[in-house]
């Protein structure tokens, strides 16, 4: 069934199919065996995504924000897989990591909630202030903010008009990671599917689980197709309060939780959300089809977000008890700010029409959408978009798209609240409550607006299956695109882009492209070589020229528990003293608690010759630490980032490499690497500045790529005798660069290892391998980052942290010894014949740590390969 | 009216304007398919359902919260 749709796709795709191919298209599609009008052509497939999601900076009038806004740095890898020809499994990994500026809150302009502060008498950047203490703002008699200034003769303050305009308050969000898994298991018949799916997606402050499960029903001789979707989410916020805005923004609505740390406060809530949809697709002729569907989900609970706050203005008419007055203004409002609220009951509708259309003369199709959205929050959305799908021919596909999208505001949505009543300056007054909404919310996403946005799709499919997509998206949310009027004003404006590059392996593509027992061959003839352990990379030459492999490489290792110093135990007072001598007289405060580190590698190798192979390896980093106060030092939240820890992501290093077989013997190689890693992983993340104290880069160990030219040459043995194998490794790293951008390079590499193999069946085999390990310290050190170094008056100086042990570069590299032991299945035959998948755990045995350095507990490597 | 031009050719096609097994060869195309680009939908959706209050529409999957 898969293989004959398949077919059916393939001799879809050819622009000119010769006689047979018409006459077998024919016959394939014979009822019962052809596509229903829903039903994905779902082959199996591996797929790989990265993209990229960049914002506009905010106007924030005259007040220039120094911040880098939201960016986002997406991951994505997937499989579709046949476990028989009825039964499906599709399985997901998604992974985000963002970090940037994003407004907090919103007040008139004249409220100044993002202030310039000077170093050396230059505009330095912009702090956000939320809390009323530069002054009041003044209203008329409608409620608008008034523009005042003081009268120098008599200090009285006087109006100069209304000022209605406003401005968001912005804060630095510090770098977090999204991980989600998800899965599909699917039973199809003739003209019936039923599928069930579930997956988690964790993140620090968030973790949401769910479940779904859907039906198809083809019918009227597959011409219409009727789907059904049921799904089940509960969600948990645990969103740890910023300590530096915590004194100022008022919490009385909630109840905070104590943090495990007593650093901070959590905000603790819980949703669900149950959603259905029913949809309907029909064939209107030989070139069009037509589909409707109908959406509603009802969601419980906690649905704010947990660091959005409102400005509220208290408003004492003249003769009131609050702040100055004067003959032209009639009120004065003393601003306070509370966590915004949200109902916890959103009953949601969804009604979407879609029709796509075949353009015969030019082989296109048009692709158009509209979808209408009601909730019971008041809001109401259209969004509408249009794609036109053009083959080029050669394996090409370009797909420009245009949405358009309108929503109406919340009910509860204000920019901002003025209420006619006077408060205290106590953050827990609770009658402050009475006199507010039962919800409010000013985030501009439940604001009145419209959003355009286009952009282009570019596939190329090779042959052998492989399709390669990249596309762009520029999107512009504006108050005046929305459709009629009353949309926010220009100040939340903004835009952003998006752009995505991804890899697509069709699995069945081999398969169908031999008989059955080539096929086999085929898989056997690309695993021949003897099984490498996971952890070992350049071990293995393809020598059919054509041929490519794309594989996919995981790798996590975890540091926890005990500080050493070289290869013995390090007590608290020796770090103390000793493990912070960047500069004379410094002493250590803190040392890495744990340290995790996540690395996904995609894999494509090429084989243009017999003897030559060459590879690209894009790498993906994710790395999350916290800090604890060393013994004998009284912790300082607000000096030594004990709160919750730090995590940085994105792209990492990009490996460039050729392979050469220089011996190839009766069941001896030997194999040669060289190559290179470029620097596009990012080595100049900093700290954010709090407590009105800059700070500088994060710990050399946290930045995501080594920021220099890096040259990695690797020399491969490997033996195979019957059912054992075996092989040795020599590798190193030698950077290129005396230092990187940020002012250091990592120290220099060799590596060496053996190991030894053995096939306990056809398909599975065990690896026991030993590793040795070289490295040298951090050359060098961050460049110095000026700033302002004190909480009290601005007192200029460098600001890269130096007080913790992983600070220090002298405190990294060492002599490891390690032991691997792993696991490597090769698929012979079936429909995952061609695939490998190895695991290998590997366990230090010895460290001989550079100065002071956290314990390693050990390293899980995990490959997946594919040849072809 | 417009309604109409919706519900009417459907359930003529409902009862009668069979399009043959083999004549949908066209259908079948890729850029036929009802989503073409389900990688760059799911990506650009992501993105939309984090800044719109529309959000991701009837089918629920987990998502973060977009709590930015």
């Amino acid at each position: 069934m898969a293989a004959i749709k398949s077919k059916n796709k393939r001799l879809g795709r050819a622009n000119t199919p010769n006689p047979l191919q018409s006459l077998t298209a024919a016959a394939l599609l014979l009822p019962g065996v052809m596509l229903g009008v829903a039903q994905a052509a779902d082959e199996d497939e591996f797929t790989f995504q990265y993209g990229r999601y960049e914002e506009s900076h905010r106007n924030l009038g005259d007040v220039k924000s120094q911040f880098d806004p939201i960016s986002v740095d997406s991951l994505q890898a997937g499989s579709k897989i046949s476990l028989t020809d009825r039964v499906k499994f599709a399985f997901n990994f998604i992974q985000d990591t963002w970090g940037g500026a994003t407004p907090i809150s919103t007040a008139p302009s004249v409220r100044q909630g993002n202030q310039e502060y000077k170093q050396n008498n230059v505009v330095a950047g912009a702090s956000p202030y939320i809390q009323d203490h530069t002054g009041l703002v003044y209203f008329d008699n409608q409620l608008n903010p008034l523009k005042a200034v003081m009268d120098d003769d008599t200090g009285e303050m006087l109006s100069q008009g209304i000022d209605k305009q406003l401005a968001h308050t912005m804060v630095l969000a510090s770098p977090e990671t999204r991980k989600e898994g998800n899965f599909k298991l699917g039973y199809e018949w003739d003209e019936a599917a039923i599928d069930v799916g579930g997956g988690i997606s964790i993140e620090r402050d968030y973790e949401s689980r769910f479940g779904n499960l859907g039906g198809r029903l083809d019918f009227n001789q597959k011409q219409t197709s009727l789907n059904l979707g049921l799904s089940y989410t509960n969600s948990d916020t645990s969103a740890r309060q910023d300590h530096d805005a915590q004194p100022y923004i008022d919490y009385v609505a909630y109840n905070l939780k104590n943090t495990s740390d007593n650093y901070g406060k959590l905000l603790v809530g819980n949703r669900e959300d149950w959603a259905t949809n029913v949809g309907l697709t029909q064939i209107l002729s030989k070139d069009s089809l037509i589909k409707f569907g109908v959406g509603y989900t009802r969601s419980t609970g906690y649905m704010a977000n947990p660091y959005k706050a409102v400005t509220v203005f208290f408003v004492e008419p003249i003769g009131g008890q609050v702040g100055e007055y004067s003959s032209t203004i009639p009120y004065v409002g003393q601003s306070k700010v509370f966590l915004e609220k949200r109902p916890d009951l959103r009953n949601q509708w969804n009604f979407s029409t879609g029709y796509v259309q075949y353009i015969n003369p030019i082989d296109a199709a048009l692709h158009f959408d509209y979808r209408f959205f009601h909730d019971d929050w008041g809001i109401n959305a259209h969004t509408f978009e249009a794609d036109w799908v053009q083959p080029l021919g050669a394996g090409w596909t370009v797909t420009p798209r245009v949405r358009y999208y309108s929503q109406d505001a919340a009910d509860f949505y204000k920019p901002y609240l003025a209420v006619m009543h006077a408060t205290d300056s106590n953050l827990t007054n609770k009658n402050d409550l009475n006199y507010l909404p039962a919800n409010y919310s000013s985030d501009q996403r439940l604001s009145g607006y419209g959003a355009l946005s286009g952009g282009l799709v570019l596939t190329k499919q090779f042959a052998k299956g492989l399709t390669l997509e990249a596309g762009f998206e520029y999107y512009n949310h504006k108050g005046s695109f929305k459709l009629g009027s009353g949309g926010e004003s220009d100040y939340a404006d903004f835009s952003y882009y998006t752009a995505n590059a991804a890899l697509k392996v069709n699995l069945e593509s081999v398969g169908r492209a031999m008989s059955g027992g080539e096929h086999d061959h085929h898989a056997m003839h690309h695993n021949h070589g003897a099984p490498l352990p996971a952890g070992v990379m350049f071990g293995h030459v393809m020598t059919t020229p054509g041929d490519i492999m794309v594989g996919y490489r995981y790798m996590y290792s975890r540091q926890d528990g005990r500080m050493l110093h070289e290869n013995e135990l390090a007590a608290d007072q020796d770090i103390v003293s000793n493990g912070c001598n960047l500069e004379p007289g410094l002493t250590c405060r803190t040392s890495p608690a744990f340290m995790n580190m996540h690395m996904h590698m995609l894999d494509i190798m090429y084989a243009p010759t017999s003897w030559l192979n060459l590879m690209v390896m894009p790498q993906f980093m994710d790395m999350d630490m916290k800090v604890r106060s060393l013994g004998g030092v009284t912790p300082d939240v607000n000096r030594d980032h004990l709160h919750g820890g730090h995590e940085t992501g994105g792209v990492g290093d990009t490996g460039l490499y050729a392979m050469f077989k220089l011996y190839q013997g009766a069941g001896h190689d030997i194999n040669m690497g060289v190559g290179v890693t470029a620097p596009t992983g990012a080595v100049d993340i900093k700290l954010k500045r709090m407590h009105t104290k800059d700070e500088g880069y994060i710990h050399y160990g946290m930045q995501l790529g080594s920021g220099t030219w890096d040259f990695k040459p690797s020399i491969t043995y490997t033996g195979k005798v019957d059912d054992w194998s075996w092989g040795a490794q020599l590798n190193g790293t030698k950077r290129l660069e005396n230092r990187n951008q940020a002012g250091f390079a990592f120290g220099d590499q060799l590596q060496s290892t053996a190991w030894g193999s053995y096939s306990l069946f056809n398909w599975l085999s065990a690896s026991v391998r030993g590793i040795y390990t070289v490295q040298g310290a951090v050359k060098h050190q961050f460049n110095a980052v000026i700033g302002d170094t004190s909480e009290g008056d601005p007192i200029m100086g460098d600001v890269n942290p130096k007080e913790g042990s992983m600070d220090n570069p002298k405190n990294y590299g060492g002599r490891y010894w390690d032991v691997g032991f792993g696991l490597n299945a090769m698929i012979p035959s079936g429909s995952l014949a061609g695939n490998t998948f190895s695991v290998e755990w590997l366990q230090p045995v010895e460290d001989d740590v550079n100065g002071y350095q956290l314990e390693r507990n050990g390293t899980l490597n995990a490959t997946w390969s594919y040849g072809f | 009216m417009k309604l109409l031009l919706i519900i009417l050719p459907l359930a003529v096609c409902f009862t009668g304007c069979a399009v043959a097994p083999w004549e949908r060869g066209n259908l079948a195309k890729p850029q036929m398919a009802l989503d073409p680009h389900p990688l760059q939908t799911e990506l650009s959706g992501h993105s939309h359902g984090s800044r719109e209050a529309a959000g991701a529409g009837g089918s629920a999957s987990g998502g973060g919260c977009g709590c930015y």
